[in-house]
């Protein structure tokens, strides 16, 4: 027997033990642990004739994928996921290797850049950068776009049915105004950050507190409100704002002008409390695992076509921070306070931070607290 | 020499006898090993770790996990779900027993299928949208309260309650239970109730002391699944439930997935859910049979 082939059958053996003893050390011996979900590259590289997308519902339809089709002839297999953590978590889970591109939030750019997992973006192969507002050049949670490209960007706020409630709605405090008049009939969002930030926003205080005493006080003044609140939902008000069972809602911009768009025949209004709200900023990232980066350029330089911007806000109704796109846009777009703030009410407002993980904690403890009284 | 040896002389490189159960068991047990078992103890080994979120060493240290979960801050979640997993089983077997008795025992048998088929036929839709339904039906001008409006009666608040939560899990685990409630009817001895009747017995008393005790097994059965499956439900809380909803489900949801990542703590929670169910399923194979057992 020729000797080669003992040797590589000791080697492959030795490497199974040594793996079979890492699992098991993994499970059983404290000390020498394993890291939790950890990414690693695929080893094979995917279909280079498709792209695979991750992203937010309101971000994509068959007719962008249709357009794209034609004009690079790539295909796209896209997933939707309903919150940054989890697609992180889907990330992690190791199941990223399926996809080039993710739409990361601000804050979820930050993590995932301190965690390695988005590529530094060659700028020599994206086209039309120049085109961002510059506000979206240089944002604080990615100097220069160096890993992400600004796609979209609106505010939280609050959208009410002026018709029924002849008041003029203008800040966070307006909840605890009207909570003997509107009692169940006011939601928030099932989004404890938001809801939480509101709060301590309307005590004057950070978006992004990460003060005990200032987040104790934001959770006993939410104690008073709850009683009053329907529900916690960030979609399922729609319809019944619309049918007229709830009056106030706390909304996202985009939510909220897509529900005025489409019924001019109410008088909804949304406003930007003016003691201030989160601003927030979703982006496109290409994964450091990326099976196919040709084609994830292909996408950026796609979407950062004013011509396409301008689409997808017409359809889509979520604010372009194209600037090209943005003066190309029909007047009543172009003009509608709701997508398109003024400077001076975007003034008072913040964007979500990443918190501590004691922090973090606290947070959890007083909104599991809230929601299971 | 016996009519087999032959062929055992022609297979000589066959398995031996005693591995043939194992060879046809592995498939099984290994889906069983690598999807149940190993994530299990993964998950148990992770309890062990307090605060940790992805990216961190695992370094199990200890029971801290398991003491916040005694935090009064989480006894109300726990109680919450048990609450709505014990109601929710309790209505679709009072619910589900006359619809199981009466196709068994009832329906020509040509029939049974296709309305056993047309009650299951709601599960073939996806469960997020039969919660939504519940919300165009139960809301404050939905079609509960239009149609109680036509009769004088005055609107009902039901949506964003514990009633509309118990409704909508209850309708959905109602099929379950009247599938299981069926298979145990429908081998109903009906010589023992023609006996009973003979022997002077009201329809009522057949009823409690020979139908009931004979379909025992299939009331925990169906009771075991109903409440294991409630547990783990949170979309019904959440959509149907308003601001007080929170259960263990949930409370695990927001620990993997919400901004804490703590899956730590997350895990701890998972076990204890695991337990709960652990007892009881072991509840079940202690008196479900014996019961049922005595009783005939």
């Amino acid at each position: 027997m020729p000797p080669r082939r003992f040797s590589s059958a000791a080697i492959s053996r030795r490497r199974f033990l040594q793996t079979s003893a890492a699992i098991a050390a993994g499970l059983a011996s404290p000390g020498c642990g394993w890291t939790l979900a950890e990414v690693r590259p695929a080893d094979a590289k995917g279909d280079q004739d498709k792209l695979g997308i991750y992203t937010w519902e309101s971000y994509i339809d068959p007719e962008l994928i249709q357009t794209f089709r034609t004009q690079t002839a790539l295909d796209v297999a896209y997933d939707i996921y309903d919150s940054n953590e989890v697609m992180m978590a889907t990330i992690r889970s190791g199941k990223g290797t399926n996809y080039s591109v993710v739409y990361p939030s601000d804050y979820a750019v930050a993590e995932m850049i301190g965690k390695k997992e988005l590529l530094r973006l060659d700028k020599s192969r994206i086209n039309g950068l120049e085109n961002l507002m510059p506000e979206f050049q240089n944002s604080a949670f990615d100097p220069n776009n160096a890993y992400s490209v600004p796609v979209s960007w609106g505010t939280t706020g609050l959208i009410y049915n002026a018709d029924e409630l002849k008041i003029d709605i203008t800040d966070w405090s307006d909840l605890w105004n009207l909570k003997q008049q509107l009692t169940r009939r006011m939601t928030m969002l099932a989004d404890m950050r938001e809801v939480m930030g509101a709060t301590l926003k309307s005590l004057g205080y950070s978006y992004n507190s990460d003060n005990p005493a200032e987040i104790q006080q934001a959770y006993d003044k939410l104690t008073e409100l709850k009683p009053a609140l329907a529900t916690f939902t960030t979609d399922a008000w729609q319809n019944q704002l619309i049918a007229g069972d709830y009056l106030l809602c706390m909304a996202f911009s985009m939510d909220a002008v897509s529900v005025m768009q489409e019924n001019p025949d109410l008088n909804l209004r949304y406003v930007i409390p003016k003691s201030g709200t989160s601003l927030w900023n979703d982006t496109m990232a290409i994964l450091s695992t990326a099976p196919n980066l040709d084609a994830a350029y292909e996408w950026i330089n796609y979407m950062l076509q004013p011509a396409i911007a301008v689409d997808i806000t017409k359809r889509l109704f979520f604010a372009t921070p194209n600037q090209s796109a943005y003066d190309q846009l029909p007047n009543p777009l172009r003009n509608n306070q709701s997508l398109f703030p003024p400077e001076a009410i975007l003034k008072p407002c913040e964007r979500l931070t990443n918190l501590e993980p004691k922090i973090a904690e606290l947070y959890d403890r007083y909104w599991t607290r809230l929601t299971s009284k | 020499m016996t009519a087999d040896s032959p062929s055992r002389q022609t297979t000589p490189q066959a398995l031996p006898k005693w591995l043939e159960p194992f060879f046809l068991l592995m498939p099984a047990g290994l889906w069983l090993l690598l999807l149940l078992v190993l994530p299990t103890l993964l998950i148990f080994e992770l309890s062990f770790v307090p605060g940790i979120r992805p990216g961190q060493v695992v370094n199990p240290s200890g029971l801290d996990n398991y003491f916040r979960i005694l935090h009064p801050d989480y006894l109300p979640v726990l109680w919450r779900s048990l609450f709505f997993s014990v109601s929710t089983t309790f209505l679709t077997l009072v619910l589900g027993f006359p619809v199981a008795y009466w196709i068994a025992l009832k329906i020509p048998k040509q029939w049974q299928n296709f309305v056993l088929l047309s009650f299951v036929l709601p599960l073939w839709t996806s469960s997020l949208l039969r919660s939504y339904a519940w919300i165009t039906i139960l809301r404050p001008t939905g079609v509960l309260n239009t149609a109680l409006s036509l009769v004088k009666i005055p609107p009902l608040d039901i949506l964003n309650r514990e009633p509309a939560v118990l409704i909508g899990m209850t309708y959905s685990l109602l099929p379950y239970m009247v599938l299981i409630l069926y298979a145990a009817l429908e081998k109903l001895d009906r010589r023992l109730l023609e006996a009973a009747s003979d022997l002077g017995a009201t329809p009522s008393q057949a009823f409690w002391q020979v139908t009931v005790p004979q379909s025992l097994t299939g009331i925990a059965a169906g009771a075991l699944l109903v409440f294991i499956t409630s547990m783990g439900d949170f979309v019904n809380p959440e959509l149907l439930g308003g601001a007080s909803s929170m259960t263990v489900a949930r409370l695990v949801y927001n620990q993997f997935l919400g901004v804490t990542q703590n899956w730590g703590f997350g895990s701890a929670l998972s076990m204890i859910l695991t337990l709960v169910v652990s007892i009881a399923i072991a509840l079940l194979l202690k008196y479900g049979d014996r019961s049922a057992a005595s009783g005939v």
